[in-house]
């Protein structure tokens, strides 16, 4: 009504749905949910390119993908795959807490979920630092990374452009799940954000058990 | 109304165009209505750069051997010419092109929402496209002559701002992708109440299955381009052969976007003409559900017809019968369309304003695009003609005969509902007569010439080719001036017209032209309620 | 029938044709039949007066969407098949078909015969007989077009891809790369001569060229090479200092290379630095100035500039014969601008001016042609001079004579008996075109 109106007004009390001026709230969680599943949907086909890129590159160069992925340290990439199904755990549950409206269970739950993300992280930076010193890095790179350019080309690619889905992950669950939860800010009848949240992190883990296998195991 | 809206005179209704005023509200706004504006401002920069480029590259072409020694020297700046028309015309204008503008625009009316699932969201979209065209501009600093299909090796071994022209590509396509992604949401969840799926119009089902295509094709050629970037900062090896890389892997990945591209591109427009001809013929769209269904069919079938840009690539001959199949699969769909809009005409009351002769005009255009497209389709005669003018030509006249046409139609057609004016007609028409006839002026040469065998992208040519390329050139300048005329007439009638347009001027049924010539703010005074079919037009045999 | 795509030159052409025309009647007939039923309706059922009148609401019509959409799907799978019966003969070259390799690169084709004979931008087959192309490409994509025999294939870096045809008549047929391979793709063009079978049989048969290099000692072979192959252009024997380093006591030689490290000239280097040049490029020299001459020489010619090498040790002088200016097509000169044909003997690759001048203004070995015309230059001695006719021949006949301040003396002086007067005039209409 007032010509200063935003369309979201969010002065809202804690645990109500934000008012939005062209939707009621049950549209709204309706739409949001739609939006957040296209949108996994296109992360699926962006890093369906590179599973598929792999695929042929591994045809042309089984040799060479067989002896790069021995490469890999097994250990790392398993103990990050443990890391990373944990996060997911324990972003379910604090779905689950924020439909209770249990935001200090919000904040504690995406908090572990936040934690592992940042483990998964630390320990990536180990697996690439020690390739680097192998100057198996693609900046720096000597004959070591060229030998298994095709390999590398993709492990980088891939587990680089997951990490980067890590980060944005993490970031994601910390302005709408951790902040709004440590001002109450959900409830039964408002958890939305905590929720797409959740599924975006699910996305990120799941993504992250087709590469460990994939990229550790079969090379 | 309250007192600090400027333009609220006594006489002056509110609306969306008026009711705040500043750059600032302009460039801030989420309201669909002012994003189309901001789209149709920003395409249309490119869409006029893309023309020059055009009109440059034809006139170095009029005549065999250098030809305007000044400004295109040398090979290598017709190669940039050539990469440029199609990268801004494609990425730039023709891809956002009427989703972004009259999609934004129109979407929300014709369901009866206040505005699209995600109003911020639409927004950034904008801005993400802003941002992919500035990198594109600074990207023209050491400009690309790889061509707007950056095949492999080239584009990964030159020495042109290849990176950071396809990054450019990849962040466009990231604001198609969102706005697709805005698109389907708000048409599954916003309908107004009795707006069930098969009362639509078929402007919405074929925006609907234009997002589809937007949402689950771009996010492989933004890899795909990322990729390039890959094997060109740090020798990847996935796309070049000299590091154990395939080209035609790329060539695979890069035309599964870029065939379905295509259907992003002329499917809106095929909604366009499905909502003028009844309009302008007073009758239903004969066979709603057909047209419907063909949309859907199109979008679906585009999906797995790619490789028939690739018959000579090197793809064994069991692939390259199976795209040429499917391919003559997704004509079909079009040509029941093509039938049912003639079908619509017939028996009906039938006016020629503007919108009309345009839509008309498309159906000439696109039986001439589609068959000859059935030419391609054919394997043996695609040997000859592929990468001959003949594919060009064809091409022309699907994106401009078909897509652009649908984009001048629509502007034409909702034009007083945007903009609260009438243009002038006989202006309007007077440069649609030259459009038409430079547009095929233009290219019906290139048929010929594609038929005797002249290759596409050559900054030279034998003698032989000459008086066929003069004509195109001819025609291109005609083409040109058409479209001058025809948007300095809107964008003048807009700034300064005065004729104010009724609520309904052309007594449509659909819903948008229910409300406000320009709408307000909201869209409707109160939210509408559907409760009859679309199109209902003319008597009922019966009652 | 309709003769869309002109003359037809192998045994297949007409099913390409005759589905090319089918297609032709199919899509006139379409086109005129619907737009024609629009422009009836139009006009039999316009308003008149600008009165709207009374409409059926007719919805649609299941028997005509049916009949509408099979009536298409039938003659578009009469149409598929047609395009598949062409192609199919296409696709299968009958078996012993004469196998001819052919390489594709930035910016010319490379054909080899079976007996090891070698051409380049000419294809050179007999009439009646098939011919299978075994194709692939040195650096880009690139794509062999021959319009007349309605054939055409990629070629790809890194394997092989097929393409044949069977001539049914005599001729000069034009070959296109129809690809886009970068700045010279327009000109990559070559000729296709289909030749009457006894006299194909004589053109392959004379080898008189390789026999002779093949009975020669290796250094004797290598130094016709280093003729032929215009290493004289760039490497004297005489100690002299042009584009590249002189032979005089190359072999073994030790010095350093422009990347800092150490080099000794044994028969591994020299034959790494014929066949990819930038590799190790000496310091002080152009690192882009040497062509690559892979797939050029054998492994023959290679051994004899080796031995050739080894023999140029200061202890006697070495007496060269200066290479016969290679043969032009001079029809197609005729018909040329002066600037045309000054622009086609700048872009030969035997004259070699490209290896050291650019077009685009960027430095290479010597001042770019663009701008050079009428421009004023300083010399090296620092008086000025003003670009014209009489200093750009010079410069040609006597390179040395007037260097420009901050260019060396590498330009050979090779062209005397190698250019004309008239090719020169030819010539400078075409700087003056590259301003």
């Amino acid at each position: 009504m007032s010509s200063n109106a935003a369309t979201l007004d969010h002065n809202v009390a804690p645990g109500e749905p934000p008012h939005i001026h062209h939707m009621d709230s049950q549209t709204a969680y309706g739409a949001a949910k739609l939006g957040m599943w296209l949108f996994l949907a296109t992360e699926v086909l962006l890093f369906a390119v590179l599973f598929c890129s792999f695929a042929i590159m591994r045809y042309y160069h089984l040799e060479e993908f067989h002896e790069g992925s021995h490469h890999l340290n097994v250990w790392w990439g398993g103990l990050n795959t443990i890391i990373l199904l944990c996060s997911s755990y324990w972003a379910a549950v604090a779905v689950t807490k924020a439909q209770q409206g249990d935001n200090p269970g919000v904040v504690r739950n995406f908090g572990y979920s936040f934690v592992c993300g940042a483990g998964f992280l630390v320990i990536k930076s180990i697996e690439y630092t020690g390739k680097y010193h192998h100057g198996m890095f693609p900046f720096g790179a000597t004959e070591n990374f060229y030998e298994f350019k095709n390999f590398l080309g993709l492990y980088y690619c891939m587990t680089g452009l997951h990490a980067l889905h890590v980060i944005i992950g993490m970031v994601v669950m910390f302005i709408y799940g951790i902040k709004p939860a440590l001002r109450n800010r959900y409830s039964a009848k408002y958890y939305t954000p905590v929720e797409l949240s959740a599924l975006y992190w699910h996305l990120v883990d799941l993504i992250w058990i087709y590469l460990f296998p994939l990229l550790y195991l079969v090379g | 109304m309250s007192a600090h809206t400027h333009a609220a005179h006594a006489n002056e209704e509110v609306n969306y165009l008026n009711w705040k005023t500043g750059l600032w509200s302009w460039l801030s706004s989420t309201d669909h209505k002012r994003i189309c504006f901001l789209y149709l401002f920003a395409i249309m920069i490119f869409f006029v750069a893309g023309g020059i480029a055009a009109l440059l590259m034809r006139l170095e072409l009029s005549t065999a051997g250098p030809t305007i020694p000044g400004i295109v020297k040398d090979p290598h700046t017709y190669n940039v010419l050539f990469t440029m028309h199609g990268v801004f015309m494609i990425f730039l204008f023709v891809v956002p092109g009427i989703p972004a503008t009259l999609g934004n625009f129109l979407i929300p009316l014709m369901i009866g929402a206040k505005d699209v699932a995600f109003p911020r969201l639409n927004l950034f979209s904008f801005y993400l496209y802003v941002l992919g065209a500035a990198c594109g501009a600074v990207a023209m600093l050491n400009p690309v002559d790889t061509g707007w299909t950056f095949y492999a090796p080239y584009s990964t071994t030159t020495d042109t701002s290849v990176s950071l022209m396809v990054f450019a590509a990849f962040i466009l396509g990231f604001s198609s992708i969102l706005t697709g992604l805005n698109f389907i949401v708000t048409i599954h969840q916003l309908r107004a109440p009795g707006m069930t799926w098969m009362r639509l119009p078929v402007f919405i089902w074929a925006s609907y299955a234009t997002a589809v295509i937007q949402t689950v094709a771009t996010p492989v050629v933004g890899m795909t381009l990322l990729l390039v970037i890959a094997e060109r900062m740090f020798g990847a090896g996935i796309f070049d052969p000299s590091k154990g890389g395939d080209p035609v892997l790329m060539e695979h990945l890069f035309w599964f976007y870029s065939h379905p591209v295509v259907y992003i591109m002329v499917l809106p427009a095929f909604g366009v003409v499905g909502e003028i001809i009844p309009v302008f013929s007073r009758k239903p769209l004969f066979g709603y559900k057909m047209v419907v269904l063909s949309s859907m069919a199109i979008a679906a079938v585009g999906f797995i017809v790619w490789a028939h840009h690739m018959f000579v690539a090197g793809i064994s001959d069991f692939s390259a019968k199976f795209f040429s199949i499917v391919t003559f699969l997704v004509a079909v769909p079009t040509a029941i369309k093509v039938f049912n809009w003639v079908s619509t005409m017939y028996k009906g009351s039938i006016s020629f304003k503007t919108p009309m002769l345009y839509a008309m005009a498309f159906v000439f255009l696109f039986m001439v695009a589609g068959t000859t497209g059935i030419y391609l389709a054919m394997l043996g005669v695609d040997v000859y003609y592929h990468d001959t003018y003949f594919v060009v030509a064809h091409f022309h006249y699907t994106i401009q005969g078909g897509a652009v046409i649908g984009l001048i139609a629509a502007l034409h057609f909702w034009f007083p509902k945007m903009s609260g004016k009438m243009y002038n007609e006989r202006v309007a028409r007077i440069a649609f007569a030259m459009l038409f006839l430079g547009f095929n002026l233009t290219f019906i040469p290139q048929f010929i010439l594609g038929m005797d065998g002249m290759p596409r992208r050559y900054y030279d040519y034998p003698p032989q080719y000459q008086t066929l390329h003069t004509l195109s050139t001819v025609g291109a300048f005609l083409n040109g001036f058409g479209y001058i005329f025809s948007l300095l007439n809107l964008l003048g009638t807009a700034l300064f017209g005065k004729v104010k347009a009724p609520r309904n001027p052309y007594n449509s049924k659909s819903l948008e032209w229910q409300t406000a010539s320009p709408p307000i703010h909201e869209n409707f005074e109160t939210t509408p309620i559907v409760n009859e079919e679309p199109y209902n037009y003319g008597t009922h045999a019966h009652a | 029938m309709l003769g869309l795509l002109g003359e037809q030159g192998s045994d297949f052409a007409y099913k390409v044709d005759y589905a090319n025309d089918i297609v032709t009647i199919i899509s006139v007939v379409c086109t005129v039949a619907i737009v024609g039923a629009m422009l009836y309706f139009a006009v039999k059922y316009r308003q008149r007066d600008g009165v709207d009148h009374e409409t059926p609401a007719i919805e649609g019509n299941n028997a005509l969407e049916v009949i509408w959409t099979v009536f298409p799907t039938l003659v578009c799978i009469w149409v598929a098949w047609l395009g598949y019966d062409s192609f199919v003969d296409l696709r299968t070259p009958p078996p012993g078909a004469m196998e001819v390799n052919v390489t594709g690169r930035k910016w010319a084709w490379d054909f080899q015969y079976k007996n090891g004979k070698r051409t380049t931008s000419e294809l050179v087959v007999p009439v009646g007989e098939p011919v299978k192309l075994i194709m692939t490409s040195k650096d880009v994509l690139h794509s062999f077009f021959v319009p007349v025999m309605r054939t055409k294939m990629d070629v790809i870096p890194g394997r092989y891809t097929h393409e044949w045809f069977r001539p049914i008549k005599t001729g000069d047929f034009q070959v296109f790369c129809t690809e886009y391979c970068g700045n010279e793709h327009s000109k990559m063009l070559a000729r296709l001569k289909v030749l009457p079978k006894a006299e194909f049989e004589r053109w392959l048969a004379d080898d008189s060229e390789e026999r002779k290099l093949a009975a020669m000692k290796p250094s004797d072979r290598g130094k016709e090479l280093y003729v032929a192959k215009q290493c004289v252009t760039c490497h004297s024997l005489d100690g002299s200092p042009r584009v590249g380093p002189s032979w005089l006591k190359l072999f073994g030689k030790q010095g350093q290379l422009a990347s800092g490290d150490k080099y000794t000239a044994d028969e591994n280097y020299i034959r790494e630095s014929i066949l990819n040049p930038q590799a190790k490029t000496v310091a002080g020299y152009p690192a882009m100035g040497m062509p690559s001459y892979q797939g050029q020489l054998s492994d023959d010619d290679l051994t004899g500039i080796i031995e050739f090498i080894k023999t140029i040790d200061g202890s006697q002088k070495i007496e060269v014969a200066p290479a016969a200016p290679p043969k032009k097509a001079d029809a197609a000169l005729a018909s040329m601008t002066p600037a045309e044909r000054g622009k086609a003997l700048v872009a030969d690759s035997s004259n070699m001016c490209l290896t050291c001048h650019s077009l685009d203004g960027s430095k290479v070995v010597g001042p770019s042609f663009k701008g050079l015309w009428g421009r004023k230059e300083k010399l090296s001695d620092g008086s000025e001079v003003q670009v014209d006719a009489a200093y750009i021949k010079e410069s040609v006949w006597k390179p040395a004579a007037k260097i420009v301040a901050g260019y060396g003396p590498a330009m050979p002086a090779m062209y005397e008996g190698k250019l004309t007067d008239e090719n020169l005039n030819d010539i400078i209409e075409y700087l003056k075109t590259l301003q």
